[in-house]
């Protein structure tokens, strides 16, 4: 736990400077305006979305809502919706006639719908919770561009190396000890030579492989260079980027033949069925693991991908930040601010726990001392990065990412040779985006 | 005369041959056609478990039901079939109304634009839905706004089943005109001669010739607008006022898709349409086929 303050410590200094004045309000004209917001909210309906989550997620929002109908006399009307769905269709719902407060991601995806106007801003909201949350999560739900926040951050999970203990032990390695490039290489070898995958991939839907290219481009280049390329800062052309390549391409020859056919949950199968040596993935799928035994879930182990340049270690990591947004166009935009700060405020976040939720919170307050071994480890890889990526299709514009990075990586991986050819492209199709 | 006889043995034997050539072909056809649904019924019966642990092409260790105990569980089907109702019914009729009135107008009078008027419905028919969208999504909101409510049409019951009316409103016309026009000229002739006015002439005199094609073409309309998903999924933005064939979306999580729970709850998603041909096999039939004897 306080190994956990630490590092948000640690994070805070580093990025503090980066947010900079993202709005200030003063104390007097706070407590005035959120005593008439209180009398406002008695009595008044709150709409709130939940993304997906079956029957858990419905039973999480309920106990957190009824806690904040409790505490402010508001009524809450909740539904469920299917992520997908609302993701694809978030244009037209938030020009509709949409619920006041819901589930959302940070990045482009909360940023440029509020750029839009769409979102409503939450400065104030997140000033309150500013001393329970970490300055890099403030930073990540702030818009660079308007340097407002659209998004009151609360979760975030891991991407990192994923492998199986009995497995590598079995190959003569030690599955603690994984921690460069050259034992990566050897962990994949040694896996193939038994007639297995040495390293799983999908790409069937664009984005899986994404979580690959962005985790060697921050062990090769590091946080920043990454992070200009996605904004057009440094250009796809760049030695650099193709150094980035070049190691992805020693990949593939380890990787699945049905690399285009599979998704994330093909990766997990592969690797449930003893079948890959490791794959780079986000941890949501362990339950998965649980669901088959106790002894598989046990055997599942995470480790932040392994250092390629010494320069800049393991200190990055794709972590996509979850949070509550509130519309600009809802009926009760005072009511869903209020539900929103509650969603991401400490008393929510008891409530949400206790429910069930099995989310690691990024909040200060979040008590994590009951977690299982795989847990702390991810708590662990979490911590041994200080700067954090929210995966390329949030970190890059949404008409950039899916329909030019994607398809991009997928060539990619068809046919290595054509990278300089393959890069070239997504520069001139970055430029040829219209800009403002 | 001997000749004659070979001859048409010599045919029936080619017939034979051309008959089993085409049951094979229909054969391939209709395995091709019934494979997906056969897997969708297989992989329904499997647990979860199973299918991640040894993958989906494996032996099944396990057959249960509990996909369909969970799929109706999780689905609360009462509510969203509920709503299927709410939406199809008055759908299905309002079209069969409008249809019938503009094929009864374009057949019976002689109007310069009565070509047009049928051509412009039956084309307004081919537009991909996906095309259209964001166009009625702006309706919506704008009309709705007009009157000082978004919700007056969006996110509304009213707003989906105008929706439906006018999409299918010109298939029903196109159908319904080219079977009037096997009802004979002399029934109009010698209503209008005893003096029955238009309306008159419509409600009862055509209308109850035509039944037969209100009855086959309602049924076709159900299943489709049954089955519809698209415009329920964009036009209705609360959960709890969507069909059921939205309601299947319920048993996919943002991460981890059930299939073999999600296989189920297609399966009884469907049921309802499947039972109904079965029932209804002949309207079926006949409304696929109607006023094809005369164009």
């Amino acid at each position: 736990m306080s190994e956990e303050k630490n590092v948000v410590s640690r994070r805070s200094v580093l990025k503090g400077a980066a947010i900079g004045g993202a709005a200030l309000a003063t104390g007097g004209a706070l407590s005035a305006e959120s005593a008439s917001a209180a009398t406002r909210l008695k009595g008044s309906t709150v709409k709130w979305t939940t993304r997906g989550g079956g029957a858990t997620g419905d039973k999480i929002a309920k106990a957190v809502n009824d806690a904040f109908t409790k505490k402010t006399g508001a009524k809450v009307v909740a539904q469920q919706v299917n992520s997908d769905d609302f993701q694809n269709n978030f244009a037209q719902i938030m020009q509709g006639s949409p619920d006041d407060a819901f589930g959302w991601m940070a990045g482009y995806r909360s940023n440029h719908f509020g750029e839009m106007g769409l979102l409503a801003d939450l400065t104030r909201e997140i000033n309150r919770l500013k001393s329970t949350l970490p300055t890099a999560a403030i930073q990540g739900a702030t818009s660079p561009v308007t340097k407002k926040p659209y998004i009151l951050p609360t979760t975030y999970y891991p991407w990192g190396l994923h492998y199986r203990k009995s497995m590598v032990k079995d190959i003569g390695m030690n599955p603690e000890k994984i921690n460069n490039w050259d034992d990566f290489v050897k962990l994949m070898t040694l896996t193939q030579k038994k007639g297995l995958v040495g390293y799983s991939l999908g790409a069937k839907g664009g984005w899986e492989a994404m979580g690959t290219f962005d985790i060697l481009n921050a062990r090769v280049n590091g946080y920043k260079y990454h992070i200009d390329l996605l904004n057009g800062r440094a250009k796809w052309t760049d030695a650099r980027t193709k150094e980035t390549f070049k190691y992805f391409a020693q990949l593939i020859p380890f990787m699945n033949d049905n690399v285009m056919d599979i998704s994330w949950d093909g990766m997990r199968d592969l690797l449930l069925q003893k079948k890959t040596g490791a794959m780079m993935m986000g941890s949501w799928f362990a339950n998965d693991f649980k669901a088959k035994s106790q002894a598989d879930y046990d055997d599942l182990w995470v480790v932040p991908f392994p250092e390629i340049n010494p320069k800049f270690g393991v200190d990055t990591i794709d972590a996509p930040l979850d949070g509550i947004s509130v519309a600009a166009n809802g009926k009760n935009v005072t009511g869903g601010k209020a539900l929103a700060e509650f969603w991401a405020s400490p008393e929510g976040i008891t409530e949400a726990v206790k429910a069930g939720d099995t989310n690691i919170y990024v909040s200060k307050s979040f008590d994590t001392s009951s977690y299982d071994a795989f847990n702390k480890q991810k708590l662990a890889v979490l911590a041994s990065a200080k700067n954090i990526m929210f995966f390329l299709d949030r970190d890059a514009r949404g008409d950039f990412a899916g329909p030019v990075v994607g398809p991009a990586i997928q060539n990619f991986i068809k046919k290595p040779s054509d990278i300089n050819k393959i890069l070239e492209n997504v520069q001139a199709q970055w430029d040829a985006l219209p800009k403002n | 005369m001997s000749t004659g006889v070979v001859q048409s043995e010599q045919y029936r034997n080619s017939q034979k041959r051309k008959d089993t050539f085409i049951s094979i072909f229909i054969g391939i056809f209709a395995f091709v056609w019934i494979f997906p649904i056969l897997w969708t019924v297989w992989t329904s019966l499997r647990p979860y478990n199973d299918i991640i642990s040894y993958g989906i092409f494996s032996w099944p260790r396990h057959i249960t039901l509990d996909n369909y105990f969970n799929a109706i569980r999780e689905m609360q089907i009462g509510k969203y079939l509920l709503n299927s109702l709410i939406v199809t019914v008055p759908s299905v009729i309002l079209t069969l109304f409008f249809g019938s009135l503009v094929a009864f107008v374009v057949t019976r009078y002689q109007y310069k634009f009565n070509l047009t008027l049928l051509l412009l419905f039956t084309a307004g028919n081919m537009l991909p839905i996906v095309l259209t969208y964001i166009p009625v999504f702006w309706m919506f909101i704008w009309v709705g706004e007009l009157f000082g409510n978004r919700n007056l049409l969006y996110n509304n019951y009213g707003g989906l089943i105008l929706v439906h009316v006018g999409f299918q409103v010109g298939f029903a016309t196109f159908v319904l005109s080219s079977y009037m026009k096997t009802i004979p000229k002399e029934i109009s002739e010698s209503a209008t001669i005893d003096g029955a006015n238009v309306f008159r002439h419509y409600w009862n005199v055509i209308l109850p010739l035509l039944r037969p094609a209100l009855a086959a073409l309602s049924v076709l309309m159900t299943t489709w607008i049954y089955n519809e998903f698209f415009w329920a999924l964009v036009l209705m933005s609360d959960d709890a006022k969507r069909p059921i064939t939205s309601a299947l979306r319920r048993l996919q999580g943002q991460y981890v898709t059930d299939f073999n729970l999600l296989a189920a709850g297609a399966i009884i998603a469907a049921s309802p349409t499947v039972i109904m041909f079965f029932i209804l096999r002949k309207q079926f039939i006949a409304g696929l086929t109607l006023g094809s004897t005369k164009g």
